[in-house]
């Protein structure tokens, strides 16, 4: 009565095959070192491979945001699999240690070559690049007078010409910090209710799109980091290379505390069992070589005292950074976001 | 959705299922436990708990929630109901006039664009929105010239208007097969009767389509609206790309950027209820009035024929979703991969995981129709009152948006990792806890097409096996699961294109190290790497359309049939 194809046995059999098959899949490691990243440049896929080639260790990469891979990292607590965190933001860092989701360096000697600002007194975080969150500027429009400091930007003469990111995002909530601890909460967020009232536009895409907007002639004045101008002069895409050409770059703040700087940095994760390969990865991205590789490929500043900025870097010219440390930067975040809400910058 | 089946089981005559039915009742049964209905409850239990986990939580402490309902929340609310209401607005007309014409008229083209016009189904909105979301930049000396001759406010306005219009025309054509969707099947089978009627009374074509097709065709078109309003509420990426802040993006932002979930989870509620009041509205608006679609007849309806200009017209009409939600985005993302595979020889980008990601999608797909069937066939066998409730439990978080089912998984899978227990490996952050999740969010769509097969395959035939003394479990294999082939194909196939473009839940879940072609294209777009992004971007609209156009030929509807 029934086909040969359409026997129970046969046909679920075939279902269970398939399943079987597609389930594992993929599913097969190696000697290998677990990151939660936030660092999204393509470079750092070449690096992982020089990496592995010269340790046989290879890397697997979860990327995210930083506040969404620490909640990950809580939630798995001990039984995560990530043994390193890597941000693009100093006070993540800092709050990574605080949360206790850190362990120290096994060797604090790797670090010798990086400025005691730019790591952690208990040697739970070491600095690896870093970054200045600066003006970028159309020549055409503006004249370099007329910027001097990130509170100038909430001057009424801006209106309809700043192009500003997300307030969602880490390197704008560490400046509001900074801008917090500098001239008090409620001076901040005055200074983000003007600033958001004179963006020419509601805040979308990332710092490139915000320097891409200058370049077309739609704003006047960005705030973003300044690697993005390596980035977009190296671009494969013409458009990019072309709007690189026509913005330029403002330090702001020299007559006072300096530009606010950031940095992208590690710490290994307190529950990891491999903080000798994790030590061994943080040593290989300090060295000279490949702080100068960063250097030519993503345009981060070098952070030890010993690596060369590049050509490009040099270019842009030498400018005073705000010493201010990146324990403040992490103990202010919550606050800045709360003074973003309030303030109506989205 | 009516699906083109296989030969009709044949229906035993009520006198024969009588006798049988009779028969079986003097069978002596033996009382044994009820594996049946253990099976149904475990499995709406399972289903059931992410969404207890994520309701249980809303009640609690919530820190940032108090200044979000000063602050942001109103910014949140306003945003996502021009959204949907401009969206829904303009996916109408793009789904309906083209189901019009397809399936009124003859003209060049007809055919091939009646199938033609699923395929933005294909193209998931994120993807639409890396393609076009520097569209704007070209207008900029328009801009500018507005802001020097007009001032900054109407600069201001003006950058308003083009940004929200054109990412309410994206995603209204992307969306729009859902809309056609359900009018051309309303159109050529419902209310064929009465569109023949009314011409046979002397109507004209307009006044057909705006007194008799309209109105009859409401209830379904008022379903294919809610799909589209419940998708724009849903999406996360191309709202992110454009900048409009709506109460999706602000869900993310309260998690990640105050970490405070129980906030996160209120504005998730409210982008529920935003879903619901919509449809409650437009159900107090319909009233009393009851539009019965007169005699389930599949006869084609009769085709008048354009030419010259109207047919041209017709033609565009119908070429305009199509252009706008498939074609220019594909040709777009078609030369962008080609740049970057020409500039890189060929090599897939990095960090692509084209096995890990079809893997994943297959097994869970084979696994949840599987099961979907069996749930069908077992709340069948449980009388009548609990199964409606086992029924739309089971189909529960397809009304719940991706990043809450992810919320509510998580917390699942928290809870027991936390209890140690021995022999089971950690769940948080595995491969099995993703497959789940996809199961709990997407669930209904098997359900509901096995509960509609078994329908129509009816008892008799399985009362008949049952009564020649074969175990229920032996009639499911060997009768109801080869019987519902054909359903069971049909949701395997928009279960597997669900799955393939499923971003938000994705990307809270995935395991270390593991990506989809979802995951990799949004993370190469937001670092505005598109050229590599268009690679994977493609895939998914690949691995997408070649199902539709299978599940096109089991519709029917289209161009095989019409």
């Amino acid at each position: 009565m029934l086909s040969e194809s359409m026997k129970p046995g046969h046909f679920l059999r075939r279902i269970l095959a398939v399943f079987a098959v597609v389930s594992f899949t993929g599913l097969i490691s190696a000697s290998e070192l677990t990151l939660y990243t936030q660092r999204h440049y393509e470079f750092d896929e070449k690096l992982h491979q020089l990496f592995s080639e010269r340790t046989g260790i290879s890397i697997v990469v979860v990327k995210a945001a930083s506040d969404e891979l620490m909640a990950r990292l809580q939630s798995e607590a001990d039984r995560t699999p990530a043994d390193l965190f890597l941000t693009a933001d100093g006070g993540g860092l800092d709050r990574a240690k605080k949360a206790g989701l850190l362990q120290p360096l096994p060797d604090p000697a790797i670090a010798n070559a990086v400025p005691a600002t730019l790591k952690d007194a208990d040697h739970q975080w070491v600095a690896l690049t870093m970054r200045a969150r600066v003006l970028y500027y159309s020549p055409d429009r503006v004249k370099a007078g007329e910027l001097s400091s990130y509170e100038a930007l909430a001057d009424p003469q801006w209106r309809g010409r700043l192009a500003v990111r997300s307030s969602s995002n880490a390197y704008n909530q560490s400046l509001m910090a900074a801008l917090v601890e500098a001239n008090g909460a409620e001076d901040a967020k005055a200074w983000a209710a003007a600033v958001r009232g004179n963006m020419v536009r509601p805040p979308q895409g990332g710092d490139r799109d915000q320097i891409r907007v200058v370049a077309a002639g739609l704003a006047d004045v960005a705030i973003a980091n300044t690697y993005y101008l390596g980035l977009l002069a190296t671009s494969e895409d013409a458009q990019d290379r072309e709007a690189a050409a026509k913005v330029k770059i403002h330090f702001p703040n020299q007559d006072g505390r300096g530009t606010h700087v950031n940095i992208s940095g590690a710490g290994i994760v307190k529950a990891s069992k491999k903080a000798g390969d994790a030590a061994k990865f943080l040593a290989f991205l300090l060295s000279n070589e490949v702080q100068e590789m960063i250097a030519e490929n993503t345009f981060e500043y070098p952070v030890t005292t010993t690596a060369k900025r590049s050509e490009l870097q040099k270019s842009w010219g030498d400018f005073k950074a705000d010493a201010m440390p990146f324990s403040v930067l992490g103990e202010r975040n919550a606050e800045a976001v709360r003074l973003f809400d309030e303030s109506g910058w989205e | 959705m009516p699906f083109a089946q296989r030969p009709e089981p044949v229906a035993a005559p009520p006198v024969v299922a009588d006798v049988i039915r009779g028969f079986a009742g003097t069978r002596p049964r033996v009382p044994r436990p009820d594996r049946w209905g253990l099976l149904v409850t475990v499995v709406a239990a399972l289903l059931l708990l992410p969404v207890a986990a994520v309701v249980l939580r809303l009640g609690g402490e919530s820190t940032a929630w108090a200044s979000l309902v000063e602050t942001l929340l109103g910014k949140y609310l306003l945003n996502t109901l021009v959204l949907v209401a401009l969206v829904v607005a303009m996916a109408m007309p793009l789904g309906i006039l083209p189901a019009w014409l397809v399936s009124t008229c003859e003209f060049p083209g007809r055919r091939i664009l009646s199938w033609m016009l699923i395929l933005p189904l294909a193209l998931p909105t994120y993807v639409a929105a890396f393609v076009f979301y520097r569209v704007p930049e070209a207008a900029i000396p328009h801009l500018v010239k507005i802001r020097t001759t007009f001032g900054v406010d109407a600069f201001l306005a003006a950058e308003l208007a083009l940004r929200y219009g054109l990412l309410s025309l994206m995603l209204a054509a992307v969306l729009s097969p859902y809309v056609y969707l359900a009018a051309r099947s309303a159109f050529t089978r419902q209310c064929r009767v009465q569109i023949e009627s009314a011409r046979l009374l002397g109507d004209g074509v307009t006044r057909a389509f705006l007194r008799v097709a309209l109105p009859a065709a409401r209830p379904a078109l008022v379903a294919g609206g809610a799909f589209v309003a419940m998708e724009v509420a849903n999406d996360y990426g191309a709202v992110h790309f454009f900048g409009v802040p709506t109460l999706s993006a602000g869900i993310f932002r309260t998690w990640f950027g105050s970490g405070d979930l129980v906030a996160a989870l209120r504005l998730a509620a409210l982008m529920i209820a935003t879903v619901v009041g919509l449809l409650a509205l437009e159900r107090l608006l319909r009233g009393r009035a009851r539009y019965s679609a007169a005699g389930a007849d599949s006869r084609p309806l009769a085709r008048r024929r354009l030419v010259g200009v109207k047919a041209l017209l017709a033609f565009s009409v119908c070429l305009l979703p199509l252009t706008v939600g498939f074609l220019y985005p594909v040709a777009r993302l078609g030369h962008w991969a080609w740049l970057h595979l020409a500039a890189e020889g060929f090599a897939l980008p990095e960090g692509l995981r084209l096995g890990q990601s079809l893997g994943l999608a297959a097994g869970t797909t084979v696994a949840a129709a599987f099961l979907a069937a069996l749930f069908a066939y077992a709340a069948r066998l449980r009388g009548t009152m609990p199964r409606r409730v086992f029924l739309s439990i089971a189909g529960l978080g397809y009304a719940i948006p991706g990043a809450v089912v992810a919320v509510g998984v998580l917390s699942v899978t928290g809870a027991v990792d936390r209890l140690h227990l021995p022999l089971l490996p950690m769940l948080g952050g595995t491969v099995a806890a993703l497959a789940f999740a996809y199961a709990v969010r997407f669930f209904a769509i098997p359900l509901k097409l096995s509960e509609a097969g078994l329908e129509r395959i009816g008892r008799p035939v399985e009362e008949a096996s049952r009564v020649l003394g074969a175990s229920p479990w032996r009639t499911f294999l060997a009768i109801d699961l080869p019987l519902l082939k054909g359903p069971l194909v049909a949701a395997a196939i928009l279960l597997f294109v669900d799955l393939l473009k499923e971003l938000p839940l994705t990307l809270i879940l995935r395991p270390a190290g593991f990506e989809t072609l979802a995951t990799t294209a949004f993370s190469l777009a937001s670092e505005a790497r598109l050229q590599a992004c268009a690679v994977p971007s493609l895939l998914v609209v690949a691995a997408g359309v070649l199902p539709l156009i299978l599940l096109d030929r089991r519709l029917g509807t289209g161009s095989h049939h019409g």
